[in-house]
């Protein structure tokens, strides 16, 4: 009877999920989910809770019965199950109703503060997993009936690491100006080496530089979580980096702007100081913004250097997995240090990495999925409304504001009735694809001005090329999915580890972290503004 | 002198490894702390489990999403 007893809460758990299930497939609940915008998610969160909740029930039933045992199944399953049921339902809770609370919210803030939290302190299901856990753990402690299934969690985050190597792919690094790549490599090396150098002159732990270094070298939270398990970084460690880059960045986000403008920086230099000084993505479009809201080039430029700067992370991930294995194996032979001590499931992430890099996902020279096709297609093409509406606004005069560039690219797309190469050109792949991305750019630059105000255009127009935009840019709907799994790998692991800190852990991690990831990145901050003053002029978009 | 060669160190593991655990001081407390937060035995255990769990994954992923579309 006892054992039953210990069993309740995962029966109560599944029996809540199975009739939360059932509520959702009512379709009740459209309407709330419609205003949290998560309606598109409504037949995985009917499956998904179905399906674990059924699992919980039986799970939970064989334990009541069950002596406890030794067996693969009791191990990995039947022991665990009530703490991988707990995170999930926490990871539901989050995914569907914490995280768009969180960006409705901030939007509502927006016009208050200027800049959107969410974005800003990247307040997605990373952050709010970790803190979830964090919370959980330092209020009520873990329930006992889930302390075996948190130890899942570094598991399922090595999962969630193996599936990111898929977002990235070599065509497109290699696609990007030598430039940009020569000057964000030296960059990102040079804070690893640097923070590495500084965590061995502060006499911190191997897994705390490590996972810093990459934190602060990379691209913030993902380089964080990519890299913990291969250093071995403790959970309050990947806490305490994530903590040190969001702050510093957030910082760096309104000092950028102003300093830009001092310095007399040109749109171009800004953006490739930014897309290199600032780690977190959302942050670098930010300070672009801030720096210059109507010329589309600081923002793209910045991007640049911002997605050369992140597809550094594969080669980051070898050189740390190396360096670890390095310092902490005894003999310092190729075989001990890269072979013995290299981490199995880094071998994951670099064969989904180079799957990616061989189009076998989507098209090569993708970037998380998303793609840009201006090939003929029928379903690239605008509206028979929307054509009507250019075609009288050009008629009406409306684009007399416009570059002749930008009235070049409108009048074009209202030929071809979508964004595209040069008909004469269509065997040329190359050519058709580099006159159609222009294009494409002139049409950006066009929305940008009108947000800016520099030109009037009624909102059909606007919503007309916003269209046409939009119908180029394609997304994959492999790495779409593959994706997909990361986010709840990461999510499960994160709440996980985020129960693993507690308030002791956080303080043994003491304050070094943070000077260590100031000194880091005031100098790289610093260096690079002088390279790109010195080096940079225009031609990074060349 | 037997307590002098069994000395012993606290390491923290945290509620999920059980609060704290007391071991002999010689021994490799980083390597005994990771496998006290998590299921598995070894680490190389760990990584070929999720290794292959994720090419499963990516697998079907393809056989619904391109191949089979």
């Amino acid at each position: 009877m006892s054992r039953v007893k210990d069993h309740v809460p995962v029966l109560l758990m599944g029996g809540l999920l199975i009739v939360y299930g059932l509520i959702v497939q009512t379709g009740i609940l459209l309407p709330m989910m419609k205003y949290l915008q998560t309606h598109k998610s409504m037949d995985l969160q009917m499956t998904l809770t179905l399906i674990v909740g059924g699992i919980a029930i039986a799970g939970a039933l064989v334990n009541s019965v069950k002596e406890p045992g030794n067996s693969i199944i009791d191990r990995f399953f039947l022991q665990p199950l009530g703490g991988i049921v707990l995170i999930l339902v926490m990871a539901m809770a989050i995914r569907w109703y914490l995280e768009p609370l969180v960006e409705i919210m901030s939007e509502a803030l927006q016009p208050l503060l200027g800049f959107g939290i969410y974005k800003v302190l990247n307040l997605n299901y990373v952050v709010l997993g970790i803190l979830a856990g964090v919370l959980l753990t330092n209020t009520w402690g873990i329930p006992k009936f889930a302390e075996a299934g948190v130890k899942c969690a570094r598991f399922v985050l090595k999962m969630g690491v193996i599936m990111l190597g898929a977002r990235y792919s070599f065509a497109e690094l290699a696609k990007l100006g030598v430039y940009s790549v020569w000057l964000v490599g030296f960059f990102v090396l040079g804070t690893v080496f640097l923070v590495l150098w500084l965590g061995n002159l502060f006499k911190q732990p191997k897994s705390m530089t490590g996972v810093l270094s990459a934190g602060m070298g990379v691209c913030g939270v993902s380089a964080t979580v990519a890299v913990a398990p291969v250093v071995k970084a403790k959970s309050a460690e990947m806490a305490y980096t994530i903590g040190t880059i969001l702050s510093f960045g957030i910082i760096c986000m309104f000092v950028f702007p102003t300093i830009g403008h001092m310095a007399g920086m040109n749109p171009v230099q800004f953006g490739a100081w930014a897309g290199t000084g600032i780690l977190n993505s959302a942050q670098v479009a930010a300070a672009a913004l801030a720096f210059n809201a109507v010329d589309i080039k600081t923002l793209k430029v910045a991007e640049i250097f911002n997605i050369t700067r992140v597809l550094f992370l594969p080669i980051i991930v070898l050189v740390l997995a190396t360096w670890f294995g390095k310092e902490s194996g005894h003999k310092l032979s190729f075989k001990s240090v890269v072979i013995d001590k290299f981490p199995i499931f880094i071998l994951g992430f670099l064969l989904l990495f180079g799957m990616s890099s061989a189009g076998m996902f989507s098209p090569p020279s993708h970037y998380k999925g998303k793609y840009i096709d201006v090939s003929y297609n029928d379903r690239t093409q605008v509206t028979n409304e929307e054509w009507v509406t250019l075609s009288k606004a050009m008629a009406a005069g409306e684009f007399s504001a416009l570059t002749p560039e930008q009235l070049a690219a409108v009048k074009n797309l209202i030929e071809q009735r979508q964004i595209a190469g040069n008909y004469a050109e269509r065997n040329d792949k190359k050519a058709f694809d580099k006159v159609g991305r222009a294009r494409m750019t002139e049409l950006e630059g066009v929305l940008a001005a009108a947000k800016a105000k520099e030109l009037t255009l009624s909102s059909d127009v606007k919503g007309a090329i916003k269209h046409a935009i939009k119908q180029v840019h394609k997304k994959s709907k492999t790495i779409v999915t593959l994706t997909d799994f990361m986010i709840w790998f990461f999510a499960f692991g994160l709440i996980g580890l985020g129960m693993q800190i507690t308030k002791k852990a956080i303080t043994q991690a003491g304050g070094w972290p943070i000077v260590m990831g100031v000194i880091a990145g005031i100098t790289k901050a610093a260096l690079s503004f002088f390279v790109v003053l010195w080096l940079v002029k225009d031609v990074v978009l060349n | 002198m037997s307590d002098e060669k069994e000395k012993k160190v606290i390491i923290e593991t945290g509620d999920a490894g059980k609060g704290t655990s007391e071991l002999a001081e010689g021994a490799n407390t980083d390597e005994l702390e990771e496998r006290a937060l998590s299921v598995f035995s070894s680490e190389r255990n760990e990584d070929i489990t999720a290794l292959v769990f994720c090419l499963i994954t990516t697998f079907f992923v393809l056989l619904f999403t391109k191949w089979m579309v």
